[in-house]
């Protein structure tokens, strides 16, 4: 066992850390107030691409397409400091993360070819066409259908609180093309494709996050098709796999709670009643890190992602959480117009139990795979 | 970063795994409050566990794993200190080792051949002869016991003191992580037999999701524990105490309630694990204190 790091990823985060602090612009902490607002997504632009020309956004992609095969924990380090920094990237992260190596594994020649490079030069946005209005956390139950045509699809049906719709370039669409879990389908459709209306839901987590999207006899050629038809509950799982850990909240709750802690000290504000709940908002942010780096830990040594992965994601929602109500209960005044920030975090804490399938279906899977506790009735 | 065990350390979670074993089952006729690890004792003194922590290609890490591991069984006998904290002040002193805080009774006094006594901010270390200890009945599932003498106490210096304060917190968060654990895995066990309305109750959502949060709990009470023995860092052994206390609250109520009327029965020995986990929540001055070591080494408060 070693809890720490080695010279190699030290010296990797001070490179991320630098490079972060060379390319924010001073508003920074304005601008940062949740990867799908217009100002930050128009941002990532030119920070992807400089990320991109210092071989720091892909580099644990195979050389081939612009990386260097690093291991995961340069993606999970990279990760870390772009999330605690505010997520720089964007909704680009999810390119990074698994829409382009879902590609390598189960796209064509002509898919690689023309969705992985703009990627990989961070040009390019994408969004998941993944919940509906009647399918949320049942979401083999989704309805978005797709008919067979001539020489495509037609896709009618609607996705809502789809995150960077608005600025997406594309979407990673799951649509039905027959009945059951097995005809679900993966089309890769163009949003400037005719017949495809995207509307911003206003929400109390930030500016251009969650979006309905509707399909009106949506024509999309034979290609747009990723893998068979059918195959869409499996690449997703593969696809999720390779996300299973998630976003590290944690980086950003951590960094927030000391924040907060700091403001605190020097106001002589820091008294008993906040000394207990800080310490134990800093010991769930130091759960979810270790759950977290024990999952990236088992991926560095081939193994096969396991229940443990829900476990790390109830404790990112334990640190997320309690950061953000230690906050609110000890330093309101900065959710009232005091530290951007602060702000911004605690507008984005609520996300973690929710986004990416809601973690009580998370405890779920965790009392069947890990607790091995008998199946509930269906 | 690398979470797994070397091949030394392999080899000694597979030697404790052969000796946890042995002592995993609660005799039928047992329905006492404390089970005595007497047997498992010798066996440890006899194959020289208590000192592995300061075998280089081992180190307080793997004693930590062997301190949980160990929690984890109904029958208990002195480790954790004498595994973690004598090491760390001199690995010749005599066990077994026991914590007097401020004249308050304590787990193994009675039969401790030194005792850790902290008396408000300071520390110091005894070795009472057996008329000077003597023991109290309980209701802590660990035999408890109080010094009625007043034996030589040989005050540590204050940087010592730190020391000793650190390994101790370590020692309480490893052995809370396997006391919790095992109490999951006792109400897992049960959740899954035992039937109402025509089906397991472990089946029933609203509990199925409390034992998962509990389990993260116990999981996470585990890896600050593993870290800080790892590194023996004083902030990192106050967190991992602090979460260890505050989840253990949690976990033991759960765990219970999980039960029902069987688990207040002698005959279904949960409390082996939980009513040692009480024992656990007020030592080194409970979640308060922690939170301030916490403060004052991590937050660097005054």
């Amino acid at each position: 066992m070693e809890f720490d790091w080695n010279q190699q990823q030290r010296d990797f985060r001070s490179t991320v850390r630098a490079f972060i602090a060379a390319n924010l612009p001073d508003n920074w902490e304005a601008v940062a107030h949740g990867p799908g607002s217009s100002a930050q997504t128009t941002f990532s632009k030119t920070f992807c691409g400089a990320l991109a020309d210092a071989g720091l956004l892909v580099p644990h992609w195979p050389e081939r397409w612009g990386g260097r095969d690093a291991d995961p924990w340069s993606a999970f380090i990279l990760a870390e400091e772009m999330w605690a920094a505010g997520e720089p990237r964007g909704g680009q992260y999810m390119n990074v993360n698994w829409i382009g190596p879902t590609f390598m594994r189960f796209g064509t020649e002509q898919q690689q070819e023309r969705f992985i490079p703009p990627m990989a030069r961070g040009e390019t946005l994408w969004c998941q066409g993944f919940s509906e209005p009647e399918s949320g956390s049942d979401l083999a139950s989704l309805r978005t259908r797709a008919e067979k045509t001539e020489s495509g699809y037609c896709v009618n049906g609607q996705k809502i609180w789809t995150s960077y719709a608005g600025h997406a370039d594309t979407c990673f669409l799951l649509c039905r093309t027959a009945p059951g879990k097995g005809g679900i389908s993966i089309l890769l459709i163009p949003m400037d494709t005719k017949g495809i209306t995207v509307r911003q839901i206003p929400s109390i987590i930030g500016e251009g996050d969650i979006h309905e999207v509707f399909f009106d006899d949506v024509e999309v050629p034979d290609t747009a098709l990723l893998g068979e038809e059918g195959q869409a509950w499996e690449i997703v799982r593969t696809a999720l796999s390779l996300e299973r850990v998630g976003i590290p909240r944690f980086a950003l709750a951590s960094r927030m709670l000391h924040r907060a802690v700091g403001v605190l000290k020097k106001e002589g504000r820091f008294a008993r009643s906040a000394i207990e709940q800080s310490a134990k908002a800093h010991a769930a942010c130091e759960v979810a890190r270790m759950y977290s780096y024990n999952i990236i830990d088992q991926r560095c040594h081939g193994q096969p992602p396991g229940p443990e992965a829900s476990a790390a994601r109830i404790a990112t929602v334990n640190a997320e959480r309690q950061v953000a109500e230690f906050v609110v209960e000890h330093l309101p005044d900065a959710l009232a117009g005091g530290d951007a920030m602060l702000m911004a975090h605690h507008q984005r804490a609520i996300v973690a139990g929710i986004a990416s399938g809601a973690a009580e279906i998370q405890l779920n899977l965790i009392a069947t795979e890990l607790l091995q506790l008998p199946r509930e009735p269906r | 970063m690398d979470f797994t065990l070397n091949e030394d350390q392999l080899a000694l979670a597979s030697a404790i795994e052969r000796i946890a074993t042995e002592f995993a089952t609660v005799p039928t006729d047992f329905h006492g409050f404390t089970l005595d690890g007497a047997a498992l004792e010798q066996e440890l003194e006899s194959g020289q566990y208590f000192d592995i922590a300061a075998i280089p290609e081992m180190g307080p890490v793997a004693a930590a794993t062997v301190v949980e591991r160990l929690a984890r069984l109904p029958c208990t006998t002195e480790v954790a200190l004498s595994m973690l904290v004598r090491p760390q002040i001199d690995i010749e002193l005599p066990r077994p080792f026991a914590l007097v805080e401020n004249g308050r009774p304590g787990r193994f006094v009675a039969s401790a051949a030194t005792v850790i006594v902290i008396y408000g901010e300071s520390i110091g270390i005894a070795h009472p002869s057996p008329d000077e200890v003597e023991a109290v009945e309980s209701l802590y599932a660990y035999p408890m016991g109080k010094l009625t003498g007043s034996p030589a106490i040989k005050p540590l210096s204050s940087s010592d003191a730190e020391t000793v304060r650190t390994w101790l917190r370590i020692a309480c968060a490893a052995e809370m992580a396997g006391l919790l654990q095992a109490a999951i895995d006792a109400a897992v066990e049960h959740l899954s037999v035992r039937k109402q309305f025509g089906r397991p109750l472990g089946t029933f959502q609203a509990l199925r999701h409390r034992m998962a949060e509990c389990a993260v709990l116990a999981g996470g009470v585990r890896l600050l524990a593993l870290k800080a023995a790892w590194s023996g860092d004083s902030g990192e052994a106050a967190l991992a105490a602090l979460h260890a206390q505050d989840s253990a609250t949690r976990v033991v109520y759960d765990v219970h309630q999980m039960m029902g009327a069987m688990g207040m029965t002698l005959e279904m020995p949960v409390h082996l694990w939980t009513y040692r986990a009480k024992a656990l929540l007020a030592e080194l001055g409970g979640k308060g204190a922690q939170a301030e070591g916490v403060a004052k080494h991590t937050f660097n408060a005054a």
